[in-house]
């Protein structure tokens, strides 16, 4: 970190890796919005309000496929619901800010900038609830000029989904990456993905996301504790090697 | 019923109104919960595995399965050899930026150009 940088810049080049890979995919979703019949302000007004890529993307295919109403607000509630998780996760850094503060942060987490909040707490002490929640800003600020800028230039531009889409992906794998501290996180990843596919294509909705963070999220912790318990000398328990040395991966010692 | 051609720009707005509403409870309430009161050590414990099964969680839905939830069996080689790539790279450099750069370029290449 450079000496006597002020906060507003060190803040935005964190955030930077996620606003740009906002620009590709926020210009899709502005097209396909416009494309299901949004005009320009809602377009801007739904980036602001709900500020979730996937919502927004499952609204325009919902739209034009000629959903009701009740359909896609009902799909939206259980695509939201692994947010309480995101929240809960993150709780133990925001302890004592002020309800104003909770309200407005909750209102701007979404699963990206959350990412990049949660890497920041676990690693970096002296990363402060306001400069977390000014990283929600910047990407807010990505995500709905792209969003506008899409809507504007409109059927001007085609676009593949799952290319753009990827750019996102690849912001999951690096946090993923990043958050594997022990071997057992590993075992946790893995039945995470096996979990993941068997209640997708059971449940057919996001909401076997959920139910395959949680279930997985719990086996890990149960591991954990019987292995501390009972064999604190095991494999699983070794902390996985890092190539570039760095101390980014070691626990915040304060938990 | 509504639909696409009935749908007019002030149900539109209710839409986004209504969105935004269920978009908001799941997203405050546990964190004005667990903000205001004593968490207990083994919620922290576990909620240390939560950020890692869900990132999983997500990259595992966008490279293996469909929108209409199905596994994908085709075209979606490119996306799987990009994953390991960004994988390889996360883990080499610890780079945020090189990591999305990279499997960006990656994709477009096994997709765009080689259609795998």
């Amino acid at each position: 970190m450079k000496k006597n940088e002020p906060n507003w810049l060190m803040v935005l080049r964190t955030v930077m890796p996620l606003g740009l890979s906002y620009i590709p995919i926020g210009l899709a979703c502005g097209v396909l919005l416009h494309a299901a019949g949004f005009n320009h302000l809602l377009t801007a007004l739904i980036s602001v309000l709900v500020f979730s890529g996937g919502a927004q993307f499952l609204i325009a295919s919902m739209l034009t496929i000629n959903a009701p109403m009740t359909t896609i607000i009902l799909m939206m509630f259980f695509l939201e619901l692994r947010y309480a998780l995101l929240g809960s996760s993150l709780s133990r850094y925001l302890k004592g800010q002020r309800l104003p503060f909770i309200f407005f942060f909750a209102f701007s987490m979404n699963d990206e900038n959350y990412a990049v909040n949660y890497l920041k707490f676990a690693t970096d002490k002296q990363w402060k609830p306001s400069q977390a929640m000014l990283v929600e800003h910047y990407s807010l600020l990505f995500w709905t000029v792209s969003n506008i800028v899409g809507s504007l230039i409109g059927s001007a531009l085609t676009i593949n989904l799952s290319v753009v889409d990827f750019a996102l992906t690849a912001l999951f794998i690096y946090m993923a990456i990043m958050q594997t501290k022990s071997r057992l996180t590993i075992l946790v990843c893995a039945l995470s993905g096996v979990l993941t596919i068997f209640f997708l294509v059971l449940m057919k909705s996001t909401l076997g996301l959920v139910v395959a963070t949680l279930l997985a999220s719990l086996t890990g912790y149960f591991i954990e504790r019987q292995l501390i318990a009972h064999k604190p000398e095991s494999h699983l328990l070794y902390k996985v090697h890092d190539p570039t040395g760095h101390s980014a991966m070691e626990e915040d010692s304060d938990k | 019923m509504q639909s696409v051609s009935s749908m007019s720009s002030l149900d539109h707005f209710w839409l986004v109104i209504f969105c935004a509403i269920v978009a908001f409870i799941p997203r405050f309430f546990p964190l004005l919960f667990f903000t205001k009161r004593k968490i207990p050590e083994w919620f922290n414990e576990w909620m240390r595995f939560v950020p890692v099964s869900l990132f999983t969680a997500l990259v595992v839905k966008s490279v293996f399965i469909d929108s209409k939830y199905q596994v994908m069996t085709s075209g979606n080689l490119g996306m799987i050899i990009s994953a390991i790539i960004v994988g390889f790279i996360a883990f080499r450099t610890r780079s945020m930026t090189l990591s999305v750069v990279i499997g960006l370029v990656s994709v477009m290449i096994f997709v765009l150009v080689l259609h795998i």
